[in-house]
């Protein structure tokens, strides 16, 4: 399945708390915010949105890596683009 | 089974959730001393900048609770603690038995000696809509009292409002027992050109008017010190957050654990460290024993000026200091080593080293 992962670098503090947990779909950038990668790769540069191909076990680890976010700067939507977190 | 988890906060919340995903039908009973349901501490200042709207700092719903079938008890705390009968005695005036205990009761703020209507704190929820309301009256000047994180943080909100500040610190730069000069002066000097002006060597005993206080936290361990469980600054555990009494176990702010990976009793105050203890620990207190192991890290911007702390920044701790950069240089890291391992790093403006750093004290790998 298909996630759209989206951070909001104007809520993130860099806490990297999704790097310690999803390390290969979140990494810091040079202003110590969390950017969203495609499995390790990034296609296209650094960008704080990304629509990515995952599997189920993936998609439960990327959904507990944004938890775990203090300040919930990480939106995650399906492909028919319902927001699966933050819950509504 | 019966869990009662002391302390309704991101450590306790996430051991409650972490027990319901492996056993669905077990009592799980939170004492919350605060009465609002989980939000994060970290978004509070992004609240009193009006980035996010109030309700945007909590992280459950009220009714989050009933629908995992736990039982919040907001406005209870831990009286005292029977390991022997293995019951908690509460505020409420009910006794609470348990056959697995948690005690993740955080700290408290420590107070100013003489508090004015003006003087506020930077730990809760209600700190911060008290923040607001005095920010509401257009004071003309302030006082900050603390060098730490929430300083800094003290330091962005006035310096965003264009309210002149004086900051009051006992040390001379901030973070003594961490960061060296050039890397305090970076933060201090761009503050000083944001409007606010430093008073060192002294904390004061009374100030006027709009005063924000940030002199550290003080743990809520009294009830378990006085139950025979083992205490130092915290309530100490080992690697697995296990304390000396069998079936009680502590995580979060409380919690002064043996970090493996920095190899010695240390105590975190973190909401990263908060969140991974609690779901290690819930793991653990479920019946699935697991280790906590996490290198644990800061971050925070003020005024412009990046700083993180990576891992065991203890300089005291360290058996040395290695220092790259300065600031004339405009960013300054250090590096700490024991025993031949680096164990901890500070980065102020140079952001680009968090990973490798990280890594490194990860892997317990020498500094290169």
């Amino acid at each position: 399945m298909k996630l759209t992962i989206k951070v909001d670098p104007d809520l993130c503090i860099g806490a990297a708390s999704c790097v310690t947990i999803a390390p290969e779909t979140f990494q810091l950038n040079d202003e110590n915010k969390a950017v969203v990668l495609d499995h390790s790769t990034e296609p296209g540069g650094r960008v704080y949105e990304r629509v990515i191909e995952v599997t189920e076990d993936e998609k439960g680890n990327i959904i507990l890596a944004a938890q775990s976010c203090p300040t919930l700067a990480i939106t995650i939507l399906d492909e028919a683009g319902t927001q699966l977190f933050p819950e509504m | 089974m019966r869990y009662l988890i002391i302390g309704g906060g991101v450590a306790g919340t996430s051991a409650a959730e972490e027990i319901r995903k492996l056993d669905a039908e077990s009592s799980i009973t939170i004492l919350s001393e605060e009465e609002h349901q989980l939000y994060s501490r970290v978004l509070l200042p992004h609240y009193i900048k009006g980035k996010i709207p109030r309700e945007r700092c909590f992280l459950k719903k009220q009714t989050w609770y009933a629908e995992q079938k736990i039982d919040w008890l907001p406005g209870v705390t831990a009286v005292k603690l029977d390991t022997q009968n293995k019951f908690v005695a509460a505020s409420d005036g009910r006794e609470y038995e348990y056959d697995k205990l948690l005690i993740a009761s955080g700290g408290e703020v420590r107070l100013l000696p003489a508090d004015s209507r003006g003087t506020c704190y930077l730990r809760t929820l209600d700190d911060a809509d008290h923040l607001l309301q005095l920010l509401g009256e257009a004071p003309m000047s302030a006082s900050i009292v603390g060098g730490g994180f929430i300083g800094l943080e003290f330091i962005n909100i006035f310096a965003d409002r264009k309210i002149p500040a004086k900051l009051h610190m006992k040390e001379e730069r901030f973070f003594p027992s961490v960061l060296d000069e050039d890397s305090s002066a970076l933060i201090r000097e761009k503050a000083e050109a944001d409007g606010i002006a430093f008073k060192t060597g002294s904390t004061p005993e009374a100030l006027e008017g709009l005063v924000g206080v940030g002199i550290g936290i003080a743990p809520n361990i009294a009830f378990a010190t006085e139950a025979g469980v083992k205490t130092n600054r915290g309530v100490l555990t080992n690697e697995f957050l296990e304390t000396n009494i069998a079936d009680v176990y502590s995580a979060g702010d409380v919690a002064e654990f043996f970090d493996l990976v920095a190899g010695r009793q240390v105590m975190v105050g973190n909401w990263q460290n908060a969140m991974q203890q609690g779901r290690t620990v819930g793991k653990t207190m479920a019946g699935q024993r697991a280790a906590f192991e996490l290198v644990s890290s800061y971050a925070t911007n003020c005024r412009g000026v990046e700083v993180i702390f990576i891992g065991d920044v203890d300089r005291k701790a360290a058996d040395e200091v290695i220092v790259k950069g300065s600031k004339a240089a405009g960013g300054v890291a250090q590096y700490f080593v024991r025993g031949g391992k680096l164990v901890g790093a500070t980065l102020v403006n140079r952001n680009a080293e968090r990973a490798l750093a990280t890594t490194t004290i990860k892997n317990r790998e020498p500094y290169v």
